[in-house]
């Protein structure tokens, strides 16, 4: 079964595009406005034994850079500075919340192994500023000397999005009902929430906009559904979803949840959160009321508060992402700088399979300019796999590319070639644990 | 190992590579113990008889690296250049009294999926996939990598850059038997061994998930050899 994605769907995600593409000559971004501390203590690096490469962020964007861009270029001196202490995939998070891989899959995978393999250095640091004219990455362990520099911090949350702004409010919500898209003790509470369940409403959220992992949210919602089922829990899960259909693999989820959760999961489409009260435990929509016994509340997202803070931040853009070249992902008016993985603003899907494809590629562009040569565009790959039933194990997935618009200047739709296999069944659900695998060999294995 | 079949790349040959001017090497095609293919019980192959159905894996040239054995059916080889990140070289193509039977590392070489007893992502459809778009291909569905066997293994599309370590078969026409001699591809088999070290140390041993396979290999059907084959 063969499904077209169409361009309805695809410019949904892209809001950013045009608005970016019109930034971009528009103007560029100014060092001025970045936060910077040269302090003059220098990280206990060795001497850079050939053209520096630093790349900040060790997700998926960040680890792939790293390695690629040694490998296209062995002359880079590549150090990736990354800011937590271990590593854990949010990526297949949601497969741990009912145990169908346990926290080892997700975690059991050492920055300093992947380092070692790939002929680079780890740094484990958080980076708080960045002086664009010395190229210095100021880090909390010290100063890094830059002759390239990769920005790839992820994602932060937005809960302006969902209509709360006071500091109260939202460490509430984001202690108490977080989202699960960012950080692994997100993941470790949820797991808690759904595995001492007994009964009553949980309520799971999904964004308007290109929000960080477009299925997570829904397969989540199947994870728990089939987690109730198989328990016989006198609960259900609602489904509130800001957007007017399901936003990827809309069959195949619809299917999911109506042939295998009815009377468990309930979806409501259109109907974005528009505020909280606490007090109540009540989710309001623009013309309802939800009350919920515990959520996970997954409100907007936008690029990492660490791009705005380096000064890099398109201030046209809605997610507040990079203010970058849509083909090359080098900050406007400078090749020295680039922003890659989900902080960019393409309408890409922002996953996983994404990032790595697309990491490749710019690994390409910085060994050629490092040799003063550059390369033509190719897109990244959307390779995704969503498991809608965790008994037996069953998934659905998708194969998608990207393309330009006609002038060739910015990403304008999915590729023709694109397939969604939307028929569930178990092989694919075997499927998506070996695709995690894969992924994770691909980031810490030679 | 046969030292011929060892290309290390080292910072020179890199360069080189990256020049356009690829390494030479002695020779293509790392001899091993010449073995020969058996079925399940233990009796002698015979190449005529093959299935073109589906693959048969066998273990070779190490006691746990699978492959695929394939008859390709109405699909007819040629000898064909392919370039690696490992170099050139010729693969010589298909064995067999219809030179259509064809054997490779079943490892996809994009990120090592590789099939198991419980599950494969990657295995060979006589008959055109969603994916593959044509028929005989072998597919791998972790990150929809497709390659053409008939064609050394070279790869066609997805997320694979690199061909699938291929196989040298022989045939004896006189008993229709079917041997195993040689590899092209030593270097993902050495990031197999790496990658995989602490899963094979638990099923084989230590000294026995490395040692060559001699005699004899036997061949089973992938749906024998396997309790769910993914498609896509």
């Amino acid at each position: 079964m063969n499904d077209r994605v169409n361009r309805r769907d695809f410019l949904k995600l892209g809001g950013a595009t045009v608005a970016g593409s019109a930034a971009a000559l528009a103007g560029v971004a100014t060092n001025a406005a970045a936060a910077t501390a040269t302090v003059n203590v220098k990280a206990a690096l060795p001497k850079a034994k050939g053209p520096r490469l630093v790349v900040v962020g060790g997700g998926t964007s960040g680890l792939t850079i790293a390695k690629y861009a040694k490998k296209e270029y062995p002359k880079f001196d590549v150090v990736l500075v990354e800011k937590r202490d271990m590593y854990a995939s949010c990526f297949s998070s949601n497969l741990w919340y009912t145990n169908l891989v346990n926290l080892e899959f997700l975690a059991d995978h050492s920055f300093l192994d992947a380092a070692r393999n790939n002929d680079y250095i780890h740094f484990n640091a958080t980076v708080t500023g960045l002086d664009r004219d010395s190229r210095t990455v100021v880090t909390s362990e010290g100063e890094i000397n830059y002759d390239f520099l990769v920005i790839a911090p992820g994602i932060s949350y937005d809960y302006g999005r969902i209509g709360v702004t006071d500091p109260e409010t939202i460490t509430t919500l984001r202690t108490a009902y977080p989202g699960g898209f960012i950080s692994t003790t997100e993941h470790v509470t949820i797991r808690r929430k759904i595995l001492e369940m007994e009964s009553g409403v949980f309520v799971q959220t999904v964004p308007s906009g290109n929000y960080r992992c477009l299925p997570g949210p829904y397969e989540r919602s199947c994870m728990i559904a089939s987690h109730i089922k198989k328990n016989k829990l006198k609960a259900k899960v609602l489904v509130l979803d800001a957007n007017p259909d399901i936003t990827i693999k809309k069959e195949g989820f619809h299917a999911a949840f109506n042939e295998l959760y009815k009377g468990i999961l309930e979806y409501k489409n259109s109907s974005g959160v528009t505020g909280v009260d606490l007090e109540k435990k009540i989710l309001k929509t623009e013309f309802d009321s939800y009350p919920f016994d515990d959520a996970a509340i997954y409100p907007g997202v936008r690029a990492a508060t660490l791009i705005e803070y380096l000064g890099l931040a398109d201030p046209k853009s809605p997610q507040k992402e990079a203010l970058i070249s849509q083909l090359k992902y080098n900050v406007i008016g400078d090749e020295r700088v680039y922003v890659t993985g989900d902080s960019r603003p393409h309408p890409y899907s922002k996953s996983a399979n994404t990032a790595n494809t697309e990491g490749k590629y710019v690994a390409k562009v910085l060994a050629a300019r490092a040799q003063g040569k550059d390369i033509s565009w190719y897109s990244p790959r959307t390779v995704c796999y969503s498991m809608v039933n965790a008994d037996p194990a069953e998934a659905i997935s998708v194969d998608a590319g990207y393309i330009l618009n006609k002038e060739g200047t910015a990403v304008a739709g999915f590729s023709p070639d694109t397939k969604l296999f939307e028929n569930r069944d178990v092989a694919r659900g075997k499927a998506t644990f070996e695709w995690a695998r894969g992924m994770y060999r691909e980031l810490f294995e030679a | 190992m046969d030292r011929r079949g060892f290309v290390r790349l080292c910072t020179g040959s890199a360069a080189a590579l990256a020049a356009g001017i690829l390494p030479t090497r002695a020779a293509d095609f790392a001899d091993f113990p010449k073995v020969r293919l058996t079925d399940a019980k233990g009796a002698p192959l015979k190449a005529s008889a093959l299935s073109s159905g589906e693959a048969y894996v066998f273990y070779y040239p190490y006691r746990s690296v699978p492959c695929f054995l394939i008859n390709l059916g109405k699909r007819s080889t040629a000898r064909t250049e392919l370039t690696a990140d490992w170099g050139s070289y010729s693969w010589p193509g298909g064995a067999g009294p219809q030179k259509n039977v064809v054997a490779y590392v079943a490892v996809c070489s994009h990120q090592l999926s590789y099939p198991d007893k419980d599950s494969t992502v990657i295995h060979y459809s006589a008959s055109a996939t969603e994916l593959s778009g044509k028929p005989g291909m072998i597919i791998c569905c972790a990150h929809a990598s497709v390659f053409d066997p008939a064609a050394g293994g070279k790869r066609l599309h997805g997320e694979a850059t690199e061909p699938l370590a291929s196989i040298r078969l022989e045939y004896a026409p006189e008993d229709d038997a079917l041997y195993a001699s040689g590899l092209e591809g030593a270097q993902l088999v050495e990031r197999f061994f790496k990658v995989y070290k602490r899963d094979l140390l638990e099923e084989y041993g230590a000294g026995v998930y490395n040692e060559p396979v001699r005699d004899t290999a036997a061949a089973i059907l992938l749906s024998e050899y396997t309790k769910s084959v993914n498609s896509c």
